[in-house]
């Protein structure tokens, strides 16, 4: 079953696992179905992308990872947000939120 | 399946493996597709089929698990350097602090550490300067010098005549070019006239082929063609860069431009880059030989006054090229009426014969000024083994903390290399000094001196030699401070510089003393040596005497007023005050032999009829010539005004010929042959060292300067007083006969002997200075560990002393262990300094390498300097008072 909604620009997406982690620390099957739930499927982040993005925030010191065992007993890597991806996440919102702000007032005039 | 990653995070040792970074990324992976496979079966597919769906839904899986594995790996380099970083930081701190906490040995290292690193990066840019540097021309081992040989005569390196030259330059197929050219300091030079007075330059005279052989170029304009130096088409001239800037301030448009010398116009073509020194420093201008009016030199084949340079052409070698010339020059002697006896060829590569001489020299001060180095860092190590001593608990305290044994070696060899480093930094400002020092030493003789200084290759190598030093003193202690037992030291059952360490610091000691022991023989043979050359007796007086040289304008006195001239110059000087004789040679003693006549042979009238025609110098001397230089008059008269152009030719001759030629009888009536003309000898004058003041008088002719005459003068004035009070004077008689008269020098006689020793005495005197202090440190290290061991056994010696050991027992305990330690060193280094000392044979004057003499003075000082070093701290020995001593314990 191919997926039919809109991709995520990689950026977008950074933002949307960093704002994940905020809310626990979770492993990446966890994220996946966090953000799978609470978009009601409307936001697909492929997984593909999903784990190359966890490494590459990993590598930028943006969150990090600790091996635990799960709820149901299982040996997952979790991942945690380190103070520097709080601060990147408040900074990367904030300028999201400008950026639609300005976008849609030029849409809404048009 | 992948083995479950490492729990441990925070506590950390080891870095990840590659593998490892793999299997965990591998292993979060598999968790994925595991609970994306059961959320899909509990939704009601099959277990094949979810498995499946899970991947597909996954994306690209391959590449995903790449791109995670390449961040993993390089997020661990990454933390990986930051964490060496960190350390480096930590190492470098905590080493600056060590160092600060220990500042005596800090002082002691630093000033060693410099004055090692100082003096072996002043020695290494004059090597670098002279010898290291390429020569300016580009593939210069092709290039050769090349002399003439006569075999009969004995002449292994003869210059070459013009006639000569030209044959075998139109002959040779072997040699991509020939060129030669004529210098003689003092000689070759020119008067140019820029604005006010005529200057006199040094020159050389080039012919065709000059430029092309050593293939420089000009560092603007361009180098004389060999169209453009031959008779008709010759008025050209290339500058040197300093006369460049001296005369014409760096004026680019000169090139061109029409420039005045010896009153005739010549177009500047050039000028030569600085390091552009060939055929020596100094040369001002080169022009084409063919300027030279045909009466003015010699041009034919009995004038040999050429020096010849080639390039060999491509593919071809020295033997090679050797055979070609050897068969041309034997062709063209054979060809010719007269047997000249000049039937050969040799050669040698440029560079050795422009360095040949200074070569081994300044490897014996690189190899002795490294042996000062050795010596300092040797000594440093028996400091550093001695401080860890006093760090044992320290380091065992940060073994305990967990520092592996490569990580507190890794701290300590830090320490060392900063120690190093900063000594080194010091070296450099010290060398600097140093370069100016040796210049004033006598380095400034040596060829290419120009070139001699501090550049970034040399600060390099002043950099490259503190860390080398610094891990050749650090390494040993490090090794021996972190040996295994430490934990021991912590439950204070045993010391790091216990025995064991005093032994090596033992050994150590003996290697300096051994090193000291090379360093103060290879000076005290320099010395020996120099000493001798200054007994040798130069045959002349050179006190009270001033040199002046100038040449004698002849297109401005031709013919007979050449002559008044000359003597009315002579005449002139002589009545200025305190100037007692004046007498004038066409050569100076040790300023070169002057020319080599044609045979001249000893014939009957008592001699020995069959003697073999001899080549002998002929120097042409004013009368009062002997008596200003002091030469005594051994049998017979001096040369009188009488004796002038027209009368009857008399010659002098010195003793060295009267002995050989008339062993048995007196030379005064006997008769030589000059060329076919029989000439009387009417006096014999006692022998100079004309050549060297190494090498003995040769048979030499002298005739009236008034019978011969020359155009370049040198004019020995003897003074009442200091003779420099009398130049000023001079210059003014000189100027007032004649304004324009140029003159090339004025200095004192003693100072062109002076000037001859400048090698020599460079050596030796550097080669004493490093005896010292090869000698100073290694007192230093003997002193350094008894005053420790004396430390260490206060105890012992004050049981001794409560027992009724007398002082003198004492005393001798304590300089018996020194004396054993410099025995030791003093047996190892005398074998070292008999094998070194040999490579000294050829800068040695009169004294062999293994001089006897010499080797017994250096274990006199080496034994004596170890029993001072011993005494002072057996006097503290003496000092311990028992009670104390005891109630130490």
């Amino acid at each position: 079953m191919a997926r039919s909604s809109p991709g995520l620009m990689q950026g977008t997406a950074d933002v949307l696992i960093l704002r994940t982690l905020a809310w626990a620390p979770m492993h990446g099957y966890g994220i996946s179905r966090w953000i799978d739930e609470r978009s009601e499927g409307a936001l697909a982040l492929e997984d593909a992308a999903l784990y190359q993005a966890l490494h590459r925030l990993e590598r930028k010191g943006l969150v990090e990872s600790e091996w635990k065992i799960s709820e149901k007993n299982h040996r997952a890597k979790y991942y945690r947000l380190t103070p520097a991806g709080r601060r990147q996440l408040r900074t990367e919102v904030a300028e999201l939120r400008t950026y639609m702000g300005v976008l849609f007032r030029v849409l809404d005039t048009a | 399946m992948p083995r479950p990653p490492d729990e441990k995070r925070e506590f950390r040792f080891a870095w990840r493996s590659a593998r490892q970074v793999a299997s965990e990324v591998d292993a979060e992976l598999a968790f994925h597709l595991a609970r994306k496979t059961e959320e899909l079966m509990a939704a009601g597919l099959s277990a094949a089929a979810a498995r499946e769906e899970a991947e597909q839904r996954f994306g690209d899986l391959e590449r995903t698990r790449r791109y995670c594995r390449d961040e993993d790996v390089r997020r661990e380099r990454e933390a990986r350097h930051s964490t060496m970083l960190d350390e480096l930081r930590q190492d470098l701190g905590y080493a600056v602090r060590a160092l600060r906490s220990a500042p005596g040995f800090t002082l002691v290292a630093l000033v060693t550490l410099a004055l090692g690193i100082g003096a072996n990066t002043a020695i290494f840019s004059v090597v670098r300067g002279v010898l290291l540097r390429p020569l300016p021309f580009p593939q210069a081992e092709q290039v050769m010098r090349i002399w003439h040989v006569n075999r009969e005569a004995n002449v292994d390196r003869s210059a070459v005549s013009e006639p000569d030259f030209n044959d075998w330059r139109a002959a040779t197929t072997r040699f991509a070019t020939l060129g030669a050219y004529w210098y003689q300091p003092g000689n070759s030079g020119a008067n140019l006239t820029a604005a006010g007075r005529p200057e006199r330059l040094e020159g050389t005279y080039i012919t065709p082929g000059f430029f092309e052989t050593l293939r420089a170029s000009a560092a603007l304009g361009r180098t004389i063609r060999s169209e453009e130096a031959v008779v008709g088409n010759d008025r050209y001239v290339m500058l040197g860069h300093d006369v460049w800037q001296r005369r014409f301030g760096g004026d680019s448009s000169i090139v061109g431009r029409a420039i005045t010398i010896d009153r005739g116009p010549f177009t500047v073509l050039g000028v030569m880059p600085r390091e552009f020194t060939f055929p020596a420093d100094g040369v001002d201008f080169w022009i084409p030989l063919s300027t030279i009016p045909e009466d003015g030199i010699g041009r034919q084949r009995s004038s040999r006054f050429l020096a010849v340079i080639g390039r060999l052409a491509p593919g071809v070698t020295q033997t090679q090229g050797n055979e070609e010339l050897t068969a041309i020059a034997r062709r063209v002697a054979e060809g010719l009426p007269n047997a000249t006896g000049f039937t050969e060829v040799t050669m040698s590569p440029i560079e050795e014969s422009i360095l040949g001489e200074v070569r081994r020299p300044l490897f014996v001060l690189l190899g002795a000024v490294g042996f000062v180095l050795l010596i300092t860092c040797v000594n440093i190590a028996g400091l550093l083994l001695a401080r860890a001593t006093a760090r044992q608990s320290e380091l065992a305290v940060r073994a305990a903390l967990g520092a592996g044994r490569g990580r507190i070696v890794r701290q300590l060899l830090t320490e060392s290399l900063v120690l190093a480093l900063a000594g080194g930094a010091l070296g450099v400002g010290l060398a600097y000094a140093g370069v100016r020092a040796l210049s004033a030493l006598g380095a400034s003789e040596l060829p290419r001196a120009a070139l001699i200084g501090m550049d970034p290759t040399v600060v390099a190598y002043a950099f490259g030699v503190a860390t080398l030093s610094g891990m050749l003193f650090g390494l040993v202690p490090a090794m021996r401070a972190t040996a295994p037992g430490l934990q021991m030291i912590l439950r204070g059952t045993r010391g790091i510089a216990g025995t064991g360490g005093q032994r090596l610091r033992s050994a150590l000691v003996a290697a300096e003393v051994a090193l000291a022991v090379v360093l103060v023989a290879g000076a005290g043979l320099a010395a020996r040596s120099f000493v001798r050359l200054l007994d040798v007796d130069p045959g002349f007086e050179p006190g009270n005497v001033l040199a002046v040289s100038l040449s004698i304008d002849s297109d401005r006195y031709p013919d007979e007023r050449f002559l008044q001239y000359h003597q009315a110059l002579l005449d002139r000087i002589a009545q200025v005050p305190g100037v007692q004789v004046v007498g004038a040679a066409k050569n100076f003693p040790l300023r070169g032999t002057g020319e080599v006549i044609a045979p001249v042979v000893a014939p009957g009238g008592g001699g020995r009829p069959d003697s073999p025609a001899m080549r002998l110098p002929i120097l042409h001397v004013s009368p009062d010539y002997f008596r200003a230089m002091g030469i005594p008059l051994r049998a017979g008269r001096t040369f009188t005004p009488a004796d002038r152009a027209g009368a009857p030719l008399v010659l002098l001759v010195n003793e060295a010929l009267a002995r050989r030629a008339w062993p048995d009888e007196s030379a005064v009536g006997k008769t030589l042959r000059v060329g076919e003309q029989a000439v009387e000898i009417v006096g014999v004058v006692g022998d100079v060292r004309q050549r060297s003041l190494t090498e003995p008088a040769e048979p030499t002719v002298y005739i009236h300067y008034l019978q011969n005459r020359r155009s370049g003068m040198n004019i020995a004035i003897r003074t009442a007083g200091p003779p420099l009070r009398y130049a000023n004077a001079v210059r003014e008689a000189i100027w007032e006969l004649e304004r324009d008269q140029t003159i090339t020098s004025l200095e004192t006689m003693s100072s062109i002997v002076g000037r001859t020793l400048a090698r020599p005495r460079l050596l030796t005197s550097l080669l004493l200075l490093f005896g010292l202090m090869g000698l100073s440190l290694g007192a230093l290290g003997i002193y350094g560990v008894l005053a420790y061991a004396v430390s260490q056994r206060r105890q012992e010696i004050g049981v001794r002393v409560a027992l009724g050991a007398s002082p003198r027992s004492v005393l001798g305990l304590v300089v018996g262990q020194g004396m054993r330690l410099a025995l030791v060193g003093v047996v190892a280094g005398i074998a070292g300094a008999a094998l070194l000392t040999r490579l000294m044979a050829a800068v040695l004057f009169e004294v062999r390498p293994g001089d006897p003499a010499t080797f017994a003075m250096v274990v006199v000082v080496l034994l004596g300097t170890a029993f001072v070093a011993s005494w002072l701290p057996a006097r503290r020995a003496l000092r311990v008072d028992p009670v104390q001593a005891l109630r130490y314990e």
